[in-house]
């Protein structure tokens, strides 16, 4: 009986761990071929190991574009993520606060706009964006990559925050009201503590698309030297010309690491969070 | 001061303080620039000059439009059937790995990577070179003993798999958020189902499902959303070949908007989109009731 | 190495520079200018480079260089916003487009008061600017259709190929490498040159592809050449499997059939493209692949083939400082400092003092360009056809999507060809 159930349990293990394998294959791939000479990456693309090893395509590659190189585009894109990511959290979680907790005339409609938002096509608004924000005086600066985020406008993010809410027990506000609590109090001492494990998720969501939003980017920032990366890593293909493949896979590499490290360091918070606050049930 | 502070404790104006942010942002950065493209799609608008009113004419080219059809055909396919596989599968691995334990937690990482790197172009050169007729993917079929010289990108049946496959495997947002609900799922449940002689299996049915499915239904509205808007996967690997068998509708609209430039009908494309968006998600809000449990914890 | 040229050469040229007496300037507003441009990595530092040079004669301008891929979303919605920068490159496609709709300045009066000096121009090359009565957009190279093939294959098998070949030769030559090496063919629809090669043809027969608000042909019967071509190659088998277009990225030259593949099978002893690609091609091929270049085939080529600008700069209505603009534009086009760092990457410089001036700095791929261009095309040319019309990338788009039907069996060259007549003639009558 125990022998039958280690045996369940090594398959299970090679089981995931061959399919994990496949998971990540791409992205071994990718970083294999950041180790490849550029000229031989579509010639040897069937094996992953480079046959001569070479970090060319990394000094290639960070050298930039005329003379920027990509610490500056790392930089921007620092700047321009965390500080939308920042604003798309508070505001969100103070959105799907009110909409969970509190009853005020129009609730139902706004609710249907948060859904509303999600619904619009990207590729629609660009237009008529570009011609509004050039209107205010927004373009070439980081204002249209930024600022909307900070007045929750996607609607993904205050609805998971709002279903989350929705699952916190109400008798917790009903004792802080009783308590003389103000209903900022109660968002703060105690929806925002128990909402963690969301705050988490809509921050790591949002920094990976921040990441690698290149569109408005590519609309509203002119200058080369405030590209953020993933504009940037689109420069090295150009089509009908020669394309540094090998630099593009390099950059692209050093390009997922700051993502990848936060979702490592964050998971934690995720799977911790409510488990042990032992505030449930 | 007083009047203030009880105005701050008022229910009502509370919540409108809290949604105040989203009240302005919706109408900043939202309602201004769909009014415009509103406008724009019963205009005949080529970008560089002025538009110019045409009432209907848009919606009536759209009605003749072999690709309106075709590209509503292949998109609607594609979200029905990469959706309900994109959930089943982010929830299974979401269940398997949602231990606490070191090993859980790498497994968690590896399973997440692929939703990191998204649409790349190491992606998009990747599929290419697994899905060709001299690709990984036939190379391994002949290693089986299957010979085969299907182009799975170049066939008219084959190539949307692909790209269903590709959706597939980035399953992990999804899997994010089943993750952060299954944990707030509290132990206690299981514990007294443990007590009642509850096999692992009935546990799940009785307790995880139920309890799942706000989380479920959240996360089906959002991906039903997001395939209907699909976008990249089409323009980064096939650009709707062949024969427009991958053809997604948004990309159609883009081409329509941004190659041609027909910014009108790629409006009025856009808002037949949207319209038919919101019909699904009413569709799907109308069931709710039906099958979501909603009695909190 | 390469680097180290570009560096010598413009260290030189700064030298020069500094060497004549400053003209003293009278003082002026600083004034920041944008000059908007696509193109590769190279392309990206040579032009970047010499806005530096150029910026440092003119003290009181600071340049603003943007380069960027995506090049015509962004054009779009630069001009829907009446934010195009100072200076923005263009292609013939798109010329008459941007030209009608007032969002590009009328560069005749700088021809005609000396601010662009066209005195070492062509003519012919100056009227590919031309839309309507007014020149909006300066050449900034030439370039002209060319057929690349696998020069070393074609040697190893006793193959020659002829320049002015014609199609019925051509085919010939696609029957005889499918035989001697199981190499197969690739057409124009796997390069984006399908608009062009249909160009050719019916130019040969001295007809046009666009009429006024119509096609310029009179029955499908003059288009049915071009499709009869992909249907031979198919029924005969040398011509490729059009899923290799799905599977390759068109257009990327690291992935084009003539380089890259693991079989004769997948592979093109051809490739439709223009001139000036030839070197970026041999620099993706690999080690001992010889590229070389010759005519489209065609049976007329002296009807058929036309010297192309391969871009234009041009001013755009945008912005502040047309005149400097205007100047800008004129260095760009006259300054032989300025060529030497660019060295005809966008195509041979249509100043043939410039063109003479820098041919020594260029590598062999490059002259190799450049001896094709002097010695093969202008010789046996005519005049290019006025810029396409504004829904001419529709027309472009039809063609490939029925040239794909065709490929792939759902339609016969006829076919093809009768729905190519009538539903290119819808779209002009729009």
């Amino acid at each position: 009986m125990k022998r039958k159930k280690r045996t369940n349990k090594i398959i299970y293990y090679i089981l995931v761990t061959a399919i994990g394998f496949l998971m990540i294959y791409p992205l071994l791939w990718m970083i294999m071929s950041s180790f490849k000479e550029t000229n031989t990456i579509f010639l040897t693309a069937g094996s992953l190991i480079p046959e001569k090893f070479t970090l060319e395509n990394y000094k290639n590659g960070w050298k930039g574009f005329a003379k920027i190189s990509f610490g500056t585009f790392f930089q921007n894109s620092f700047f321009i993520s965390i500080t939308a990511t920042i604003g798309t959290v508070i505001s969100s979680s103070l959105v799907a606060f009110g909409l969970s907790r509190c009853r005020f005339p129009g609730r139902k409609f706004l609710f249907a706009m948060v859904l509303l938002t999600m619904m619009v096509p990207a590729q629609v608004l660009m237009v008529p964006q570009y011609i509004w924000y050039s209107k205010l005086g927004w373009v070439n600066s980081y204002f249209p990559l930024i600022v909307p985020y900070c007045f929750a406008i996607q609607g993904f993010f205050v609805y998971m925050m709002y279903n989350f809410i929705e699952g916190i027990p109400r008798e917790l506000d009903e004792a802080a009201k009783i308590d003389g609590c103000s209903y900022f109090g109660i968002y703060r001492r105690i929806t925002l503590p128990l909402m963690v494990p969301a705050l988490v998720t809509s921050g790591i969501f949002s920094f990976i698309w921040r990441w690698d939003d290149f569109m408005s980017a590519l609309l509203y920032i002119s200058k080369a030297a405030q590209y953020p990366v993933c504009l940037a890593l689109k420069l090295f293909t150009d089509p009908g010309s020669t394309s540094d493949y090998g630099a593009m896979f390099a950059m692209s590499t050093l390009s997922i690491l700051p993502v990848l490290v936060i979702f490592i360091f964050f998971q934690k918070y995720l799977v911790d969070g409510i488990a042990t606050t032992g505030m449930k049930g | 001061m007083k009047k203030l502070k009880s105005m701050i404790y008022k229910e009502s104006v509370s919540g409108l303080i809290f949604v105040a942010p989203f009240i302005i942002g919706l109408v900043m950065f939202l309602i201004v620039p769909l009014g415009i493209s509103l406008y724009y799609a019963f205009c005949d608008y080529n970008i560089l000059s002025p538009a110019v009113f045409t009432g209907l004419e848009n919606f009536k080219t759209m009605i003749n439009d072999e690709l309106f059809w075709k590209s509503l055909q292949v998109t609607l396919f594609y979200t029905l059937v990469s959706v309900p596989l994109k959930l089943l599968f982010a929830l299974l691995v979401a269940l398997l790995f949602q231990k606490t334990t070191k090993a859980a937690g790498i497994y968690r990482a590896i399973y997440y990577l692929p939703s990191i790197i998204g649409g790349s172009v190491a992606v998009s050169v990747l599929w290419k070179r697994m899905f060709a007729t001299d690709g990984t993917v036939n190379q391994i079929l002949h290693a089986l003993g299957i010979q085969t010289t299907i182009s799975w990108l170049g066939n008219t049946k084959t190539a949307i798999w692909t790209l269903i496959l590709l959706t597939v495997w980035q399953f992990g947002s999804s899997m994010l958020i089943f993750l952060s609900a299954l944990k707030q799922i509290p132990s206690t449940y299981y514990e007294a189902a443990m007590v009642d002689g509850a096999g692992k299996w009935k546990q799940f049915l009785k307790i995880t499902l139920p309890l799942l499915t706000p989380t479920i239904f959240f996360n089906l509205v959002m991906q039903m959303i997001n395939g209907l808007l699909a976008y990249t996967q089409c323009f980064i690997i096939t650009q709707g070949k062949p024969l427009n068998s991958t053809l997604f509708y948004m990309v159609h609209m883009y081409n329509q908007t941004f190659v041609y430039y027909k910014a009108g009908y790629g409006a009025a494309l856009a808002w037949v989109m949207i319209l038919i968006v919101a019909i699904f998600t009413s569709l799907l809000f109308a069931t709710k009731k039906k099958w979501v449990y909603d009695g909190g914890y | 190495m390469f680097k180290k040229i570009v560096a010598g050469l413009c260290a030189s040229a700064l030298v020069m520079m500094s060497a004549v007496p400053a003209f003293a300037e009278e003082e002026k507003e600083p004034i920041t200018m944008s000059v908007f441009w696509w193109g590769s990595q190279l392309r990206n530092e040579r032009t970047q480079q010499v806005l530096d040079m150029y910026a440092e004669e003119h003290p009181y301008i600071t340049f603003d260089g943007q380069f960027s891929d995506d090049y015509w979303t962004r054009m779009a919605t630069l001009a829907a916003g009446h934010t195009l920068p100072d200076v923005v490159q263009m292609v013939y496609a798109y010329l008459e487009q941007y030209a009608e709709e007032n969002t590009l300045v009328d560069l005749t009066p700088y021809i005609e008061d000396g601010t662009i000096d066209v005195t070492n121009i062509a003519d012919s090359v100056i009227e590919t600017g031309k839309v309507g009565d007014g020149i909006y957009a300066i050449c900034n190279g030439i370039n002209a259709s060319a057929l690349f093939y696998n020069k070393t294959l074609l040697d190893e098998n006793g193959i020659e190929i002829h320049d002015y070949m014609t199609v019925d030769e051509f085919k010939e030559i696609c029957r005889e490498v499918y035989e001697k090496t199981g190499y197969k063919t690739s057409l124009s629809y796997g390069a984006y040159t399908s608009e062009t090669y249909m160009q050719y043809l019916l130019r040969a027969e001295g007809k046009h592809l666009y009429g006024d608000g119509k096609l310029g042909v009179d029955s499908a019967e003059d288009l049915l050449p071009f499709f009869q071509l992909y249907e031979d190659g198919l029924n005969e088998g040398w011509h490729l499997d059009p899923s290799l277009y799905v599977e390759r990225t068109r257009g990327q030259v690291q992935e084009d059939p003539m380089i890259y593949g693991s079989s004769p099978e997948n592979m093109s002893w051809c490739g439709f493209y223009a001139s000036n690609q030839l070197v970026a091609m041999q620099a993706a091929a690999p080690e001992g692949m010889d590229i070389a270049l010759t005519t489209f085939p065609n049976d007329n080529n002296e009807a058929a083939a036309w010297l192309n600008p391969s871009q234009f700069f041009c001013v755009s209505a945008d912005g502040e400082n047309p005149d400097e603009a205007a100047a800008l534009i004129d260095w760009l086009t006259n300054s032989v400092d300025c060529n030497n760092v660019l060295l005809g990457e966008r195509g041979v410089p249509i100043s043939s003092v410039v063109a003479e001036a820098i041919a020594e700095n260029q590598t062999a791929d490059d002259q190799e360009v450049v001896t094709y261009i002097n010695e093969v095309v202008t010789p046996s040319c005519s005049t290019i056809d006025p810029p396409s019309p504004s829904n001419g990338s529709e027309v472009v788009a039809l063609l490939d999507s029925l040239t794909e039907k065709l490929m792939y069996g759902e339609l016969s060259a006829q076919e093809a060809a009768e729905q190519f007549f009538e539903q290119a003639n819808a779209i002009l009558a729009e």
